[in-house]
């Protein structure tokens, strides 16, 4: 899964937000799969048909993250900037990076954690922790006050006014990010949070320094575009704290 | 979200700016190039699909960050983002922490998804190696394992494909073709969300499962 969010997972029930976008590239505008995919129904079994339509599919789809990550870059590049300024400023003050989500995004979390304390070649390791990554920790908060909590009640514990908390979500609604925000912003941490859609309810919060939302319906496409971003947060932040942008190059084709 | 509209008016600022855009192009030409494999990528959805058919489940394993995506294969296909696909049997290697420092301690990190695929695995599943570089000892040696079990394995690789490539130690194929192995991270994420929603297009079309179904 993927996303966070039940009430957001009721709205593509229908004609699924995946389906939708195949559909915008020329199939029928309706999003059902009988009209997505005609020969699903037409009771042959047509294994080259198929495979092409498949093949289609995979194209379209990669067009579609070339145009979120266009408008992402267009909507988010100086803000990705600014916060790398910042984010330098507070590691550079012994603060670490404390990273947070659900589901797919946990595994964001985990992903952007290592990337800051384990970059490798020359890049700078800086100090971060993902909350989403102890399972004891997670059951026990679970299972004796409810999963709103947490991710607050670990910044609580850990967070210091140096500290920057990340949270990710695609709908923008997970309750236990919103809270852990909370926390964060009355703890003096620097905050900064990723959605997709139009930001759900982290679009409203006055406890996020930095929103960075991808502008899709696609949870797929919205993690993608999501990952693009951290990754070069991460990249612009190793080039503010003087660090060059370094990576042990993998070979490729000449 | 009114603090994150905040000015950029420096020279300095203007140049991170200008950074951060060039970082964002970096990314266009792998993705063309990764839908100049969409024909691969039919192909392992279509024989991911035989096997799920077949009441096999997919074992997904990477080091590093790639153990991170590992995990979200998983999670992709036990619990659909999509109401109404049906949820598909998958595992991560790379959770099972206990396991996986006991088997490195003990034997080295090289065999550790050996040894788990030798005890979780069975001839009809899926095996799913991620790498950057293709040159992961662990992802190569899980994959080569993986194929002695008879499982359908695939790697999803970056750069030129490294061992694993060069090595013809998978049945289907996936090259994120760029140096940045952060670029690369990104191809897969996108690869393995791709593989997840279209494998389903054949499972939902039994017919063309049976095993002499062949394009």
């Amino acid at each position: 899964m993927i996303d966070d969010d039940a009430a957001n997972r009721a709205g593509s029930a229908n004609g699924s937000a995946e389906m939708t976008h195949v559909s915008r590239t020329g199939g029928p505008a309706d999003g059902s799969m009988e009209s997505l995919y005609p020969f699903l129904y037409s009771g042959q079994t047509d294994i080259t048909a198929v495979l092409d339509l498949v093949r289609q599919s995979t194209v379209a789809k990669a067009e579609e993250i070339l145009e979120l990550r266009r408008e992402v870059r267009d909507a988010a590049a100086a803000r990705l900037a600014a916060c790398a300024q910042d984010m330098a400023a507070r590691f550079t003050a012994g603060g670490r990076l404390l990273a947070f989500g659900n589901g797919g995004s946990a595994t964001d979390a985990q992903h952007l954690v290592t990337l800051f304390l384990n970059p490798g070649a020359d890049a700078r390791p800086l100090a971060a922790l993902s909350l989403a990554s102890d399972p004891a920790v997670l059951t026990a908060l679970s299972n004796d006050i409810g999963v709103d909590v947490v991710f607050a009640r670990q910044i609580a514990a850990f967070g210091g006014p140096a500290d920057i908390a990340v949270g990710l979500s695609t709908s923008g609604n997970s309750e236990n990010l919103l809270r852990a925000f909370d926390e964060a912003s009355r703890r003096g941490l620097l905050t900064v949070g990723f959605a997709g859609y139009s930001g759900g309810k982290m679009a409203e919060l006055d406890t996020l320094d930095y929103l960075f939302v991808a502008p899709s319906a696609s949870v797929h496409r919205i993690q993608e575009a999501q990952t693009t971003m951290y990754n070069i947060l991460w990249e612009l932040c190793q080039a503010a704290l003087g660090q060059p942008a370094q990576f042990r190059p993998v070979p490729v084709d000449s | 979200m009114t603090p994150a509209a905040r000015p950029s008016a420096s020279p300095v600022a203007g140049l991170a700016d200008a950074y951060a855009r060039e970082l964002f192009g970096r990314r266009e030409d792998p993705v063309r190039d990764f839908a100049g494999q969409a024909a691969a990528v039919a192909a392992a959805c279509h024989d991911m699909a035989i096997r799920f058919h077949r009441g096999g489940k997919l074992v997904a394993f990477g080091t590093g960050s790639a153990s991170t995506d590992a995990q979200h294969v998983a999670v992709e296909f036990v619990h659909p983002v999509i109401v109404g696909k049906r949820a598909l049997p998958a595992i991560s290697l790379t959770s099972d922490i206990a396991t996986v420092t006991g088997v490195a301690a003990h034997s080295g990190l090289t065999g550790v998804f050996c040894h788990q695929l030798r005890y979780l695995a069975a001839p009809a599943d899926i095996a799913l190696g991620i790498s950057a570089d293709g040159n992961c000892a662990a992802v190569l040696a899980g994959l080569l394992t993986a194929r002695e079990l008879g499982m359908l394995t695939i790697g999803l690789v970056g750069g030129d494909g490294g061992a694993v490539a060069s090595g013809h130690v998978v049945d289907h194929l996936l090259v994120a073709r760029s140096r940045d192995p952060r670029v690369v991270k990104e191809l897969q994420v996108t690869a393995y969300h791709v593989l997840w929603e279209l494998v389903h297009v054949f499972f939902e079309q039994p017919g063309v499962l049976s095993p002499g179904v062949v394009a």
